[in-house]
């Protein structure tokens, strides 16, 4: 190893330059590894049910079954699930950030007796299993006429989240400086000023953080849908998966392109607000 | 500028709680108005959802939905579903008021929001549920309707002898069957001839072609235990070459025990099985699908399974001709001094059709549910090669011949004992179930497995 | 200052429209379970009041208490791994060539969902044909363990896909709390001579304790309700060596139908995550006062 690095301008030390290969080795292997289950998955939807489960996960199949995407876009609603599957993630996202940065702005920076009464609420939302939420908000919906009826969705995806959200931003609310707030006070600055044009842009790495979060859970989330909502044209891309499942036997193939192909917008949606996590810092302490 | 930016956001927040409140946005609204004049009102939920997609109020009147909900999506079971499609068409054309709406969901969700609906009492007026243990809840609970009164003479005989009795509760039939299903044991001939071995006659015979196997060095035997039905197929027909086959029956009827001695032997068999290396390794982790691959792979020689795989070993394109050609299947054999005979079967119903006892249609739904069964039984095999709970004339159907050998079997069956898990109750079929899983681990002697067995059958009597 | 900050109308403006949303739809579900738990129910038909008897059987359900003690062991290991998630996120952070594109490509199998990672470790598992017993195969060992078949490992060959799973959702959280940290501290500390390693502990660390302190307790708390890989991989088996609370309120609820013992579970297990989330919270509270 050591001998490997190629001798340049050595201004630091050598022991340095070593650890840095190490570092960047190491990196370097974990990166591969972390990128390996998306080829896998690529290569899995490619298979048909034999091979799935005969060949190594990274072997290449035989002969390639591209008619699996056929199968998937032709087959059913895809497009249709598609859509749904982006309007209500967007809406559900945009709706618990927005809310939950409220609440933690409220909770963080103004004074109030009951807030963290408030907090603690909302903490134990966070501790209910889902299936146990099955049941009584099956009637919930029932009784508002809400059944069937994409809203329940997001409204459903909004509430659960929300904890989560709002418990991600305390951690960095309380992280961060209180002068710059204070002294826009002082200059008369109105608190929904504070809120909109300091506080949200300082939060923006952090709000980006739990869009993602909250983008990926909901993207995901099967068992709301298929609970509350019954016909075709509301339901989303997870529902695409088990069109393919079967009473006694799952076509696995066309299961892995279903997911190959509803992974790809999440992934450059990740990668657009991923980029947001480094800007919304240096936006912030320009606006400082 | 900025407050005003700030009352719309505030607005726009406001007004989203308040529709839940209100419940109703635009769609909701010019959704719930056609419930305020509908004659439905049980259910409203589905018949809005016919009015968006018709957007004819006109024939609302005297139109009738009914609601199917079932387990057969196109992506997985192609075949399925064009018949069920065809037959709602036929029946919708018959009667030209009725409209059929389907939702269709995948066996496990569909489990869970059966009981989910039912939880609500909103069950869809048609649907399907499972025999025996499965739906007795539902039964008590009052949800499903009684189909006595469609059961006329020549339908009630048109079942296959003790099917439809499986889906009956205190002597009353509650759903009719669509699925009939009996478990062979698959063997893939060309590793057998490799080894000059043949089908087994008796279960020594076939402890020898397992010996051999292991020899060998091929898996006998491909068991996805995880599912743990698939090890209780097992366990059964064991218990019934041993004890026979009333032995298992009367000890979960309660007329007999499962301290049975020849319920205990037939757990010492398995366990005997299980040191002999019979099952794949790892077997009580693998699922069924995994198990059948190395079956499929031809890297394990014999599969125990039901009917409704049939279709790989004959009709599926998708699996090599060559493997096809070369799967067989035989009886489980005979124990040496067991009281069991090679003609008793363990199979059963799978699923069947239920009507909601709420339903708002249910003239509608049960005419549709007998006419459903009758076409259904006439097509399931030849097209979807499903063996229906109707009888099935091998000479009258074009079919592959293990497919004719099977149908003529279950004609020549002098038992057919029902999947102990279905006969069982929900919460005894689970502890019997994990208890197969220890039991094939080697966790549990088979005195302490016939034990809780017992303790578990006689807390519920 | 503390008049616009304490204005009730505003506070009431931010915070009541999430909270009654959470009312309505977590509350009353929360409520409820509480109720079913207090009823003889199949989930289906009608119920029975039994006051405080499924409770006072959950007490002594072994079956129970076992895959109570399975939750706890997973809410240990993701409390431990939190260490190497904070490690992996300081290196990120760090001034590193092409720090960006690795932390993007770290956090790739986040996206992934639990149906596609549970398909890839059943094959990474499987006791022949898996790439973790073909390699062990291939160094030699004839026997390699049976993941998912042993009941003496099955839990933890479980825990290491969870593990993996969950890496991305915290390497992302204190991945973007170590941004926020100022820069000029950093810089001023680098001037003074300290190394890489000091920056992290001594500067970064406390800075971000806040956000450590919630991620414990997030982990915590989805251990302890954590269900979806287990119930694919598994279904809490064999022979309930792998069942965790989520699972076992599951099958008692839905397999089984007794749905009002599986509520009792379900609200059983949120006393548990309230008492163990109050004491995190008390234990890691003095860190709080020292800090703000």
């Amino acid at each position: 190893m050591e001998k490997d690095h190629k001798p340049s301008s050595t201004e630091k030390p050598v022991l340095q330059k070593v650890a840095k290969l190490f570092l960047y080795t190491f990196l370097i292997v974990i990166a591969v590894v972390q990128v390996l289950p998306l080829v896998w998955l690529f290569l899995f939807s490619l298979k048909n049910n034999q091979e799935v489960f005969n060949l190594p996960p990274l072997a290449l199949p035989q002969d390639p079954q591209w008619g699996n995407y056929a199968r998937v876009w032709t087959e059913g609603n895809i497009g249709q699930y598609f859509f749904n599957s982006v309007y209500i993630t967007a809406s559900a996202v945009i709706l618990t950030v927005i809310f939950a940065s409220f609440v933690t702005f409220a909770i963080t920076r103004m004074k109030w007796k009951l807030s963290s009464l408030v907090l603690g609420m909302f903490m134990v939302g966070l501790m209910i299993p889902v299936h146990s939420t099955l049941i009584p908000l099956f009637n919930f919906f029932l009784n508002v006429n809400l059944m069937d009826h994409p809203l329940a969705i997001i409204l459903t995806y909004t509430a659960f989240n929300m904890p989560i959200t709002i418990m991600i931003l305390l951690g960095f609310y309380y992280t961060l400086p209180r002068d710059i707030e204070e002294a826009a006070i002082m200059d008369g600055c109105s608190v929904h000023r504070l809120f909109f044009q300091i506080t949200l842009p300082m939060t923006a790495p952090v709000v980006a953080t739990t869009a993602i979060i909250n983008m990926i859970y909901n993207w995901n989330e099967y068992v709301f849908v298929n609970t509350f909502i019954s016909s075709d044209k509301f339901k989303t891309l997870t529902v695409g998966i088990q069109n393919f499942i079967g009473q006694y036997q799952t076509d696995w193939g066309a299961i892995g392109a279903t997911l190959m192909i509803s992974i790809l917008p999440i992934l450059i949606a990740f990668f657009i607000l991923s980029n947001r996590i480094v800007e919304g810092i240096t936006a912030g302490s320009i606006k400082g | 500028m900025f407050k005003k930016a700030f009352t719309l956001l505030a607005v726009l927040l406001l007004m989203t709680v308040f529709v839940l409140a209100a419940c109703g946005d635009d769609e909701a609204d010019s959704d719930s108005e056609p419930d305020d004049t509908g004659t439905v009102d049980e259910g409203t939920d589905d018949v809005e959802e016919d009015d968006g997609d018709s957007g004819e109020d006109a024939t609302e009147q005297e139109d009738v939905v009914i609601n199917f909900m079932h387990l057969w999506p196109q992506g997985s079971s192609p075949d399925h579903k064009r018949i069920v499609d065809e037959i709602i068409a036929e029946f919708e054309d018959m009667h030209s008021h009725v409209t059929v709406e389907l939702e269709i969901l995948e066996n496990e969700q569909y489990k869970d929001q059966l009981q989910i609906v039912s939880s609500a009492n909103q069950l869809p007026d048609v649907g399907m549920t499972w025999a025996a243990g499965f739906m007795e809840p539902y039964v008590r609970g009052e949800r499903f309707a009684s189909l006595e009164d469609i059961l006329d003479d020549e339908f009630r005989s048109s079942f296959v002898g003790g099917v439809r009795e499986a889906y009956e509760v205190d002597g009353v039939t509650y759903a009719l069957p669509l699925e009939l299903n009996i478990a062979p044991v698959f063997y893939n001939t060309a590793i057998f001839d490799e080894y000059g071995l043949g089908a087994p006659e008796t279960y020594d015979d076939f402890l020898n072609v397992v010996d051999t196997l292991v020899e060998n060095g091929v898996t006998p035997i491909a068991l996805g235990n995880r599912e743990r039905w698939t090890g209780s197929l097992w366990y059964m027909y064991l218990a019934d070459r041993i004890g026979g086959d009333s032995a298992l029956n009367n000890a979960i009827d309660r007329s007999g025990s499962f301290e049975n001695a020849a319920l205990i032997e037939a757990a010492e068999e398995i366990q005997n099985l299980v040191d002999r290396d019979a099952f794949i390794r790892g077997f009580n982790g693998l699922t069924d699908q995994e198990a059948k691959s190395e079956f499929m792979n031809e890297n394990a020689a014999m599969y125990l399974i039901g009917s409704w795989d049939l279709p790989n070993y004959t009709t599926n394109e998708e699996v090599d001709q060559e493997f096809r050609d070369s799967v067989n299947f035989f009886k489980f054999p005979e124990v040496d001094g067991g009281e069991g005979n090679i003609n008793s079967w363990v199979g059963g119903p799978g699923v069947g059709l239920f009507v909601a006892e709420d339903s708002d249609v249910k003239e509608e739904a049960k005419q549709f549910v007998k006419y459903f069964v009758e076409r259904w039984g006439e097509q399931a095999v030849v097209d979807a090669g499903v063996i229906p709970g109707t009888q099935v004339d091998t000479d009258a159907v074009d079919l592959p011949d293990l497919f004719i050998q099977v149908l003529d079997e279950l004609n020549n069956a002098n038992n057919l004992t029902l999947f102990a898990d279905v006969q069982m109750s929900a919460s005894v079929a689970e502890v019997h179930l994990d208890l197969i899983q220890a039991l094939f681990g080697n966790e549990v002697t088979p005195e302490d497995y016939a034990k809780q067995h017992e303790e578990a059958l006689a807390a519920e009597e | 200052m503390n008049k616009v900050m304490s204005d009730k109308k505003v506070i009431a403006l931010y915070v009541l429209p999430a909270f009654l949303l959470l009312m309505l739809l977590v509350y009353i579900p929360i409520v409820l379970t509480g109720y079913y738990g207090l009823m003889k129910w199949d989930g289906i038909g009608s119920m029975e009041f039994i006051g405080l008897e499924n409770y006072r059987n959950l007490i002594v359900d072994s079956a129970f208490w076992r895959s109570a003690r399975h939750s706890l062991l997973l809410a240990i290991f993701s409390v431990i791994s939190l260490i190497g998630y904070l490690l992996v996120s300081l290196v990120l952070s760090g001034r590193i060539k092409g720090a960006d594109l690795f932390r993007k490509v770290y956090l790739i199998p986040m996206l992934l969902s639990s149906v596609a990672i549970a398909q890839l470790w059943m094959r990474i598992y499987h006791p022949t044909n898996g790439v973790m017993n073909r390699l062990l195969t291939s160094i030699g060992i004839e026997q390699p363990p049976l993941w998912l078949a042993d009941t003496n490992i099955v839990l933890y060959s479980i825990f290491i896909p969870i593990i993996w799973q969950y890496a991305g959702f915290y390497i992302l959280i204190y991945y973007a709390a170590l941004r926020n940290v100022p820069n000029e501290l950093v810089e001023s500390a680098r001037i003074d001579g300290a190394s890489p390693w000091q920056i992290g502990y001594k500067i970064k660390l406390p800075l971000i304790a806040g956000v450590i302190k919630v991620t414990i307790v997030l982990a915590v708390v989805g251990s302890l309700k954590y269900f979806d890989l287990i119930w694919v991989m598994t279904q809490g088996g064999p022979n309930g060596a792998s069942e965790v609370i989520a699972s076992y309120m599951y099958k008692q609820a839905f397999t089984t139908y007794n749905f009002g013992y599986g509520s009792a579970v379900g609200f059983f297990l949120l006393i548990l995550c309230l008492i163990i989330t109050y004491i995190i919270r008390k234990l890691t509270a003095t860190k709080e006062e020292v800090q703000y």
